[in-house]
């Protein structure tokens, strides 16, 4: 047994002392959850063994988060998540995200969420609590063991956050692990990797907290309907389960738009929206939400499409555990820039087949006893077109999956499809026919009874909508100069929707706030994907190079800017002014000027694009963002030499030159010669400085006109202490520096090393520029989306709490 | 026909359609000796970058030229007409999309992988030799 000096072992056991307890804790609150729901015998004591298993998992939880935080904030590199997420060096905000930049750590977040609902539900739900918790607590205890860290039977179950960087297996066994004193030795462990660049973003702290407490909401839906099937409370459990899946619709879908915003603030490929297969599988289970949502109201308010409603609401969740297996399991590897890396593939396995199996032999077991009306809706009636909406997003969600599993169907099939070549405009051409009936339908349907309704009067109430909505598209689409049909009705669809569901507040609802949640989300989508066909339809790359021939090339959209030079670029003139350091950041200042009547350039704004520098992980370029009330616009650097220089030497560029007395080379398009070699040497025997020896370079350049010029590199030993003495040779601007290194007397040759001045060739940064018009339309509809959902949640809680409350 | 029939119709009608349109779509993954058998076709190629040759990024015209190989080790100069990516030289592997031309392989889009944070760590103990032995 080795003593290891400076390991802090006692929160790592503390820590894996935790994990245990809430894996057990979990295990045992499933267990005795799920008897006291069948159970008559001693029902109250299961039921109180159970409430205090989950309180003893959820605080041990916190003990783990604990434990984590304390490792974090003390750097302690010994332990391999500490090492590989932080460094000295990372700024406080930043250990928050650092926190959940891992596997452990985010699997940590979305189990923290999962107990405070389940606390909640342990005070709200009452008689659903036994079965609801049951299943909740057998999702912890499946979360649970994705951190668990066992080896049973050679096959390993999790990883431990607490996990020393010696204990790793790779490590096992070689000679620095067994030293007590490794962590003084091995320079590694000084500090750590540090976060991922990416991340050091402020959108990259509330992001994640936001999104997995969606996933957990989503959760909550999952959980009633499957206690529904368990329990044969058919019906019931749509009333309890509708606050929670809209909770779930607004914080998802917030959390969504957050990364999407991230993307857009600190990513480089212009835009917030990629189709990627990590954004795709988040944006899938809350497109299937909102489907299941819509038919809980459609079998509250008619009693029908029980069915669909339960199918919609299993899958929603089922998505997640899906999304979280196809991004953590490595699988997108080759399709995808930022999935995790893989290490749990097969025990996500197990946990996706759980969820995939279990809840829908449960639901063809029931599938006859579920009530089904046989009796087809009216085609005039609310239900009716809900339903329609429905089969849209599930099939705008199917698309989406379909597409983003392309290499889980490689694997099952074998086959060797590599992504479409061109994935983005496929997925759109897709997309935006779903869009423009989906829009429309939440512009139209809410004006439609439940039941049957008189469509002269319903038309009458949506053709002024209608008609206003198509003159300002065409007023738009004449000022944007946007032809793309497609394109056109789907901004004649947002712009009804926007109206008619602003019309709806306005006559029907009365202005009634407390009501018009509904009306309210639905413009606030209606915005949102207004902005996003605005900004990215009629987005202009102003750094077009027009003296580029090759049309479709991308280097057309790259603008080079030499330092200084004012240079124009679309509506403006722009200059690269000057570039600074500040810690890791280098930033490139880049000013906006625009060309007034007069001629003078009239100063606009200042962009700061920088680049993150990171040995570790590599560079990052960020981009920087003027932003306008009617567009923005888009700065980034595809291009930038970061090399600092030396301030008091301003010569850099080494390379280096042997060669003989009379010899010529071909330096920096000059011939370079060495004219001659003296030799001083002290030859007096006895004097105390006989050794002393000074060698004289004479050398001479020669540019293309044929001019020379010429200097003496010197070389002197005083002292057994080797100097140089460099000769600076300016050829008119160009200024050059060399440096007389080493004599080579067994080849006869001298080495030189020759630097260039810094200003030889002027600084220069190769950026991209791009406008966005319109994008402000996207966040603003996204604030009042999050906002109208939440109108609607509070509404149906309320609803939920008086029995008998009418529609 | 009933109205719940034909919505059914239609909605297999559909998911029968985007499952055809991805086949359809969907890129082959060849060799830079298949894809100079289709010159000017679009195609992906995955390879491997040469770090021994050189890799010349001329900004003034925007132009990334270097080598690379592909699965079987066939090399091919390879032109991108976009600033070099960051961090390029560290790339393991790269992933291509573009056609092939008498020059080289014209790529229109580069997705390179980057080694991987699991193999980052083993680089911690590549270096064993330089620690003492502990006796």
């Amino acid at each position: 047994m080795i003593e290891y000096i400076g390991e802090h072992q006692l929160v790592g056991h503390l820590g894996q002392a935790f994990i245990s307890l809430s894996f057990a804790a979990a295990l045992l609150a499933a267990v005795s959850f799920f008897i006291a729901s069948k159970n008559k015998v001693l029902e109250i004591q299961w039921l109180s063994l159970a409430r205090s298993s989950f309180i003893i998992h959820g605080l041990s939880v916190l003990g783990i988060i604990g434990c984590m935080f304390f490792m974090i904030y003390n750097h302690y590199f010994e332990y391999q998540y500490v090492w590989e997420h932080s460094s000295l060096s990372l700024p406080i905000q930043y250990m928050v995200s650092c926190f959940w930049e891992g596997q452990e750590g985010s699997f940590l977040l979305w189990i923290f969420w999962n107990i405070i609902l389940g606390a909640i539900l342990i005070k709200i739900s009452k008689s659903w609590e036994r079965s609801m918790m049951a299943i909740i607590s057998a999702i912890q205890v499946f979360l649970s063991s994705m951190i668990i860290g066992l080896e049973i039977f050679n096959v390993k179950i999790g990883t431990s956050p607490f996990i020393l960087v010696r204990q790793l297996e790779e490590n096992l066994g070689l000679p620095w692990t067994l030293m007590p004193n490794y962590l003084d030795i091995v320079p590694q462990f000084l500090d750590g990797r540090g976060l991922n660049p990416l991340l050091q973003n402020y959108w990259m702290v509330i992001h994640p907290p936001v999104l997995f407490l969606g996933f957990s909401l989503t959760m909550i839906p999952f959980c009633y309907a499957l206690s529904g099937l368990w329990k044969k409370k058919y019906g019931t459990w749509v009333r309890e389960a509708l606050p929670w899946a809209y909770a779930g619709i607004m914080v998802l879908g917030t959390g969504i738009l957050m990364g999407g915003a991230w993307a857009y603030e600190s990513l480089s490929f212009g835009g917030f929206w990629a189709w990627d297969p990590v954004e795709n599988s988040s944006l899938v289970p809350w497109i299937i939400l909102v489907s299941a949502a819509h038919l809980m109201l459609i079998y509250r308010a008619k009693k029908t499409s029980l069915r669909s409603t339960f199918v919609a609401t299993l899958l929603a969740f089922i998505l997640i555990v899906y999304s979280t297996y196809l991004t953590r399991s490595g699988v997108l590897g080759d399709t995808s820039v930022h999935a995790f890396a893989g290490g749990l593939d097969y025990q996500l396995l197990v946990f996706l087949m759980c969820f995939v199996i279990l809840p829908w032999v449960l639901f063809f077991i029931r599938l006859k006893e579920i009530p089904n009306s046989k009796k087809e809706e009216d085609i005039s009636s609310r239900e009716f077109w809900m339903f329609i909406a429905s089969i849209v997003l599930f099939l705008s969600a199917f698309q989406i999956t379909w597409f983003t599993s392309l290499p889980v169907i490689n694997k099952v099939f074998g086959t060797q499809m590599a992504p479409p070549l061109d994935a983005i405009n496929l997925y759109n051409s897709w997309q935006t026919p779903l869009a423009i009936l989906i829009i429309f339908l939440m512009g139209g349907v809410q004006y439609l009874r439940y039941g049957k309704t008189d469509l002269k009067k319903f038309f009458t109430q949506i053709s002024l909508s209608l008609v206003g909505a198509a003159v300002i598209t065409f007023i738009i689409s004449y000022t944007v100069k946007m032809k793309e049909p497609l394109y056109l009705i789907l901004l004649w669809a947002t712009l009804f929707s926007a109206i008619s569901n602003v019309e709806y507040i306005r006559t029907i609802l009365k202005g009634k706030l407390k009501i018009s949640g509904a009306s309210v989300a639905h413009l606030g989508f209606a915005l949102v994907i207004m902005g996003a066909l605005l900004s990215n339809a009629n987005k202009n790359v102003i750094s077009q190079n027009k003296g580029f021939i090759a049309q479709d090339f991308p280097s057309n959209e790259n603008i080079l800017l030499e330092k200084g030079d004012t240079t124009a670029m679309g509506n403006y003139f722009v200059c690269y002014s000057s570039d600074t350091l500040i810690g890791i950041n280098k930033t490139y200042e880049v000013q906006y000027f625009k060309l007034q009547d007069n001629g003078e350039f009239n100063y606009q704004f200042t962009l700061h694009p920088f680049i993150q520098l990171n040995e570790i992980m590599g560079n990052v370029a960020e981009p920087s963002t003027e932003h306008f009330a009617l567009f923005d616009v888009y700065t980034h650097l595809t291009y930038a030499d970061v090399d600092e220089h030396n301030e008091n030497d301003p010569y850099h560029h080494e390379s280096i030159i042997n060669l003989k007395q009379g010899d010529s080379v071909v330096y920096s398009k000059h011939f370079f010669f060495l004219d001659s070699l003296m030799v001083n040497a002290n030859t007096d025997i006895n004097s105390d400085k006989a050794l002393d020896v000074m060698l004289i370079a004479k050398i001479k350049m020669q540019n293309m006109q044929g001019k020379f010029t010429s200097g003496q590199a010197i070389y002197a030993v005083k002292n057994n202490i080797a100097q140089s003495f460099p000769a600076f040779l300016n050829d008119g601007e160009l200024k050059y520096k060399f440096l007389f290194s080493e004599v080579n007397p067994d080849a006869g040759s001298i080495q030189i090393k020759a630097y260039e001045h810094i200003d030889n060739d002027k600084p220069f940064i190769v950026m991209k520029a791009i406008i966005f018009p319109y994008i402000n339309l996207l966040w603003i509809g996204m604030i009042i989306m999050a906002l109208g959902t939440g109108m609607a949640m509070i509404q149906l809680f309320k609803q939920k709490k008086t029995p008998l409350a009418l529609d | 026909m009933k109205k719940t029939e034909i919505i059914l119709i239609l909605l297999v009608a559909v998911i029968i359609g985007i499952i055809l349109s991805l086949t359809f779509n969907a890129s082959t993954y060849i060799t830079f000796v298949e894809a100079e058998k289709f010159m000017g076709e679009e195609f992906t190629v995955i390879g491997e970058l040469n770090k021994e040759k050189e890799i010349v990024y001329d900004p003034y015209i925007n132009e990334l030229t270097f080598y690379a190989m592909d699965s079987l080790s066939n090399e091919r100069k390879v032109f991108y007409y976009d600033a070099k990516p960051q961090d390029f030289e560290r790339s393991e592997k790269i992933t291509m999309t573009g056609y092939s031309s008498e020059e080289g392989f014209i790529a229109q889009t580069i997705l390179m992988k980057c080694p991987s944070k699991y193999n980052e760590d083993q680089h911690l103990v590549e270096d064993e030799t330089i620690y003492p032995t502990y006796d």
